[in-house]
């Protein structure tokens, strides 16, 4: 491999990282809420709230069942609007952000679902608004859970932001796309999958760490 | 200090609807210890759920320390919630806080200074002998240990008011009694009304100065414990009355014993006291006046709020006639006696 094939992998690598990073913590900006307004509204919870429910759950599901690879050309004028361009690792953090965040949505709500309920009893009853249930008593007891939940969500989007490759998005995509599969380069076709694959174990290897520091349950 | 009045709770589902409390009507004064008693389903969880509105009802009114809670917006009832402790059967702490920040949580609600928090925090951890315990996690702790953190915890406010939901159920023989101890000790020192729910008359026995019985969602019978141990009005009070006493034939008695009279065999009579039984000395007097022979094969008698009570196995031995007699005269003194076979 020559000095520049290496220094270009090692671009690839970090834009990668930036990608799945920087997209991951938009998508929990915008998840995370909605995964505990989904938690909240649903039934018998603090704000039971069946339209509410109802109506975050379709557009939910609606943007879980796009393909991502279709997503991101649908999202090009958006994208456009926002960044002022369609390719590039900037232009990729959109779809990126706006394709994980049903999906940590989801994942969220089911960590809420994990907290005892009697634990909202006991704050409820200790007179806990509810702002101050999600924050001390719902997000703190779920902790480990959304942990988990984020070390997930990081690696699909890994394997989502490789897939961007493919239209432009640049990282390890890009270059295993271009090397690997258009001029069929085994040796760059192969190191970028060891990458990915090293990147992979990392974030899940950290998220384990961080999720049992966190964890007091037992 | 707490009053129900006429409180209904109906549970609507897909296809029924579910009466958990039909009309219930209830009042326990200031400083006064209420234990509420009944079986699993009888709405006794519904009914505690009531007073702090964690269940709505569907009608009646529910006052505590003279506010009509039922008429509060959600606002002002958070507000008046945090004047009413709770405690519950499954302790419900919060497993990412720490024994100390498990009991300031309440405190941070009502955005305490953290230097008020820590002097508070302290005292109450005093209270129920954790202080060493602050920095664990209730991971860490037993049953009993979690219970009293809870308590710490629901004090931290000065409630008026304690509910407790089945707070001593989950727990065994000997940490029930410390949690009891505990809870009439706070009682006792802080003058707070509680109100508590149970399925064990043991409870209420050591308690409890009121208690009311609960069956289909309404209160069958309240009272003074002595009273309702003295003159259990009916059949379901008296089950929870023996219920309180452990009863049973020793295997040796069950084996011998033959449901039909023979010569050689004696009668084995089961006694039931209650407060209304005469207070004389009716085993000697009846061996006295019948010349029967009274065995005692076991004995359990308690003494709740001033009345006594309790069960007692006899043998007894004589002639036929006067065995018969013998019974009699104690069913004719307010002991139930009731003849179990022959041994």
């Amino acid at each position: 491999m020559s000095e520049s094939m290496i220094s270009l992998l090692i671009h690839g690598l970090w834009e990668t990282v930036v990608m799945t990073f920087v997209s991951g913590f938009f998508g929990f900006l915008i998840g995370l809420p909605t995964g505990v307004l989904l938690f909240l509204t649903r039934k018998d919870q603090v704000l039971e709230h069946r339209f509410i429910n109802r109506l975050v759950s379709v557009v939910v599901n609606i943007f879980r069942s796009i393909p991502f690879i279709i997503l991101i050309v649908w999202m090009i004028p958006f994208t456009r609007m926002l960044v002022g361009t369609s390719i590039g690792v900037l232009a990729a953090l959109v779809p990126l952000s706006i394709g994980a965040a049903p999906f940590i949505a989801r994942m969220v709500e089911n960590s809420l679902l994990e907290v005892p309920h009697g634990l909202i009893e006991a704050a409820r009853a200790m007179g806990a608004t509810p702002a101050q249930i999600v924050s001390k008593v719902l997000l703190p007891e779920a902790l480990p859970s959304i942990v988990n939940s984020a070390s997930i969500t990081l690696i699909a989007l890994v394997g989502y932001s490789a897939m961007g490759g493919a239209v432009g998005a640049g990282g390890l995509g890009q270059i295993g796309y271009q090397y690997g599969y258009v001029g069929y380069d085994i040796v760059v076709m192969n190191t970028v999958l060891i990458l990915l694959v090293g990147l992979v174990f990392f974030i899940q290897w950290i998220g384990q760490t961080i999720a049992r520091k966190v964890d007091h349950r037992k | 200090m707490i009053e129900l009045k006429d409180v209904s709770k109906i549970f609507y589902k897909k296809h029924s609807a579910v009466t958990a409390l039909s009309g219930l009507s209830l009042k326990v004064a200031k400083g006064e210890i209420f234990g509420v008693i009944g079986a699993s389903g009888a709405g006794k969880s519904t009914l505690i759920r009531c007073v702090n509105l964690l269940e709505k009802p569907t009608s009646g009114e529910v006052i505590v320390d003279g506010q009509n809670l039922s008429r509060l917006g959600s606002r002002r009832l958070t507000q008046e919630r945090r004047h009413i402790g709770m405690i519950f059967q499954h302790f419900n702490l919060l497993s990412s806080r720490t024994v100390y920040d498990n009991v300031a949580f309440p405190l941070e609600l009502s955005s305490t200074p953290k230097q008020e928090i820590a002097n508070r925090v302290a005292e109450l951890l005093a209270l129920v002998g954790l202080q060493d315990k602050q920095h664990e996690y209730p991971a860490n702790l037993s049953g009993g240990q979690k219970q009293r953190v809870a308590i710490a915890r629901t004090l931290a406010n000065n409630p008026k008011v304690l509910l407790c939901d089945e707070a001593t159920s989950a727990l065994d023989p000997e940490t029930t009694r410390s949690i009891l101890a505990l809870l009439k000790d706070i009682n006792h020192r802080f003058q707070i009304t509680i109100l508590l729910i149970t399925h064990e008359m043991n409870v209420v026995k050591a308690i409890c100065d009121k208690v009311g019985i609960i069956s289909e969602g309404k209160l069958i019978e309240q009272g003074t414990v002595s009273e309702i141990f003295s003159h259990p009005r009916t059949e379901l009070t008296r089950q929870f009355i023996a219920s309180s006493l452990h009863f049973n034939i020793p295997l040796e008695f069950q084996q011998r014993l033959s449901p039909f009279p023979d010569e050689r065999k004696h009668p084995l009579v089961k006694l039931e006291f209650t407060g209304d039984s005469s207070k004389l000395p009716v085993l000697s007097e009846a061996s006295r006046l019948y010349g029967v022979n009274n065995h005692i094969v076991s004995a359990q008698m308690d003494y709740a709020g001033g009345a006594k009570f309790g069960i007692m196995l006899l043998e007894i031995s004589g002639s036929g006639a006067n065995t018969q007699k013998a019974i009699e005269y104690y069913n004719n003194h307010q002991i139930k006696a009731e003849i179990l076979g022959y041994v």
